[in-house]
């Protein structure tokens, strides 16, 4: 079984029945054995395409009243706009499940480049860790839609909330579209070393842009 | 006498060039701030994983002494950088840090978990043996576990309450807090 470089994370990455829909839509192409790769091309190249397009620019002045409902109006903008302790509270809450979900992606991705928990079988971490990878990234989201909400005017100006959202999506993308159905329906002894070592350090990129863009909106 | 004492240092530090530069220094400061949060979230999250692995909520199929010795280089090491870097974000605005009633409390508490992960080193290396597969790990291991978790949650909190000025020395008149604020001028003006 061999794994295309082009394409480090695909090979056959269909679940049973799927088969059936992705050959309707495209025969005759190898394509349809990469359907959540195709996904994650289409939702990279469609936000590539609306920032080149200007589409976002376009749209980014429509936002300008939702954003301000959220500030003044929505009940979680109130609340972090009127008592500040709640908003750190809220925060430190955001915080502290980054890094707990920052702890989970690192022992992970660290244990498929080869560097950490060696021993340790890859299936069993991998099922471990995704319990609380989901769990701390509900958190982080919930908790950053408050804290979103309570500053929205000001963050609606700032490029780099826009980034770390763009780089979120990229980040909940490549976890569940990408890594984690390659790591489960494969074991991990019969996927390339390299093709593994990859997906560990596309996915750390990923979500060391997030937490680094998040800590720039302060900044900026 | 500790209050006046810290007062002093920390205006002899913030009256140094090097420390206004700092402090006035947009990219920098910005640097500093964001290695500080991001090693601290590679540190803590260490910290936590070993924790819960104690405790046996994850990673379960792992040894418990495993997980905490292969995590434990990388998270001394992010502790280093995070301990430089606060040294750092201290150095830049002295007198407000170390007039902070959050930071103070936030010191008392890295102090306190460092004496409790000395402690839990010390049982971790006397039940090596017995908890080498065991799920959960003994009574006391646990106990350590959770006050670990509780006072880094706590630590992150009163690190982010630092920036806030809700009982700084000029909007506050109790006199407790002054006192554990280490507020000097304000206690001698009451």
């Amino acid at each position: 079984m061999g794994f295309r470089l082009c394409l480090p994370v695909a090979s056959t990455l269909t679940l049973p029945g799927e088969h059936v829909l992705t050959n309707r839509v495209i025969s005759g192409t190898r394509l349809r054995e990469y359907p959540r790769t195709m996904i994650f091309g289409i939702v990279l190249l469609f936000l590539g395409l609306q920032e080149s397009l200007g589409i976002r620019e376009a749209v980014h002045y429509d936002l300008y009243d939702s954003f301000q409902w959220l500030k003044h109006s929505s009940w979680l903008g109130v609340i972090g706009s009127t008592y500040g302790s709640v908003y750190a509270t809220i925060e430190a809450i955001h915080l502290i499940s980054m890094a707990v979900l920052g702890g989970c992606i690192f022992v992970t991705d660290m244990h498929l480049l080869g560097l950490l928990l060696k021993n340790a079988s890859t299936e069993q971490l991998v099922r471990s860790n995704l319990k609380c990878i989901k769990l701390t990234l509900i958190i982080a989201i919930a908790t950053g839609i408050f804290c979103a909400c309570g500053v929205a005017d000001k963050i609606y100006e700032k490029p780099v909330f826009w980034v770390k959202m763009f780089a979120l999506l990229t980040g909940c993308c490549f976890q569940f579209l990408i890594k984690q159905p390659l790591l489960d329906n494969y074991s991990a002894n019969k996927i390339d070393k390299l093709t593994l070592r990859l997906t560990a350090l596309s996915s750390l990129l990923v979500w060391f842009t997030v937490a680094a863009s998040g800590r720039w909106i302060g900044f900026s | 006498m500790l209050n006046e004492f810290l007062l002093h240092l920390a205006e002899s530090l913030e009256a140094q060039t090097t420390s206004q530069m700092l402090v006035s220094s947009y990219y920098v400061w910005s640097w500093v701030e964001s290695a500080h949060v991001l090693t601290l979230i590679l540190s803590v999250g260490c910290l936590f994983i070993i924790d819960l692995r104690i405790l046996g909520w994850m990673l379960t199929d792992s040894s418990a002494t495993e997980v905490a010795q292969r995590l434990h280089r990388p998270m001394i090491l992010a502790f280093v950088v995070m301990f430089l870097t606060g040294a750092l974000l201290l150095y830049a605005e002295p007198v407000a840090t170390v007039q902070s009633l959050w930071f103070r409390l936030k010191i008392l508490l890295i102090f306190v978990a460092g004496i409790n992960a000395w402690i839990f080193n010390q049982r971790l290396k006397n039940y090596q043996p017995s908890c080498e597969r065991a799920v959960v790990a003994p009574l006391s291991l646990r106990i350590g576990a959770s006050l670990s978790l509780g006072f880094w949650c706590l630590i992150i909190v009163f690190g982010r309450y630092i920036a806030y000025d809700w009982v700084d020395c000029d909007n506050t008149g109790n006199t407790a807090i002054l006192w554990a604020s280490g507020c000097v001028y304000q206690l001698q003006a009451l």
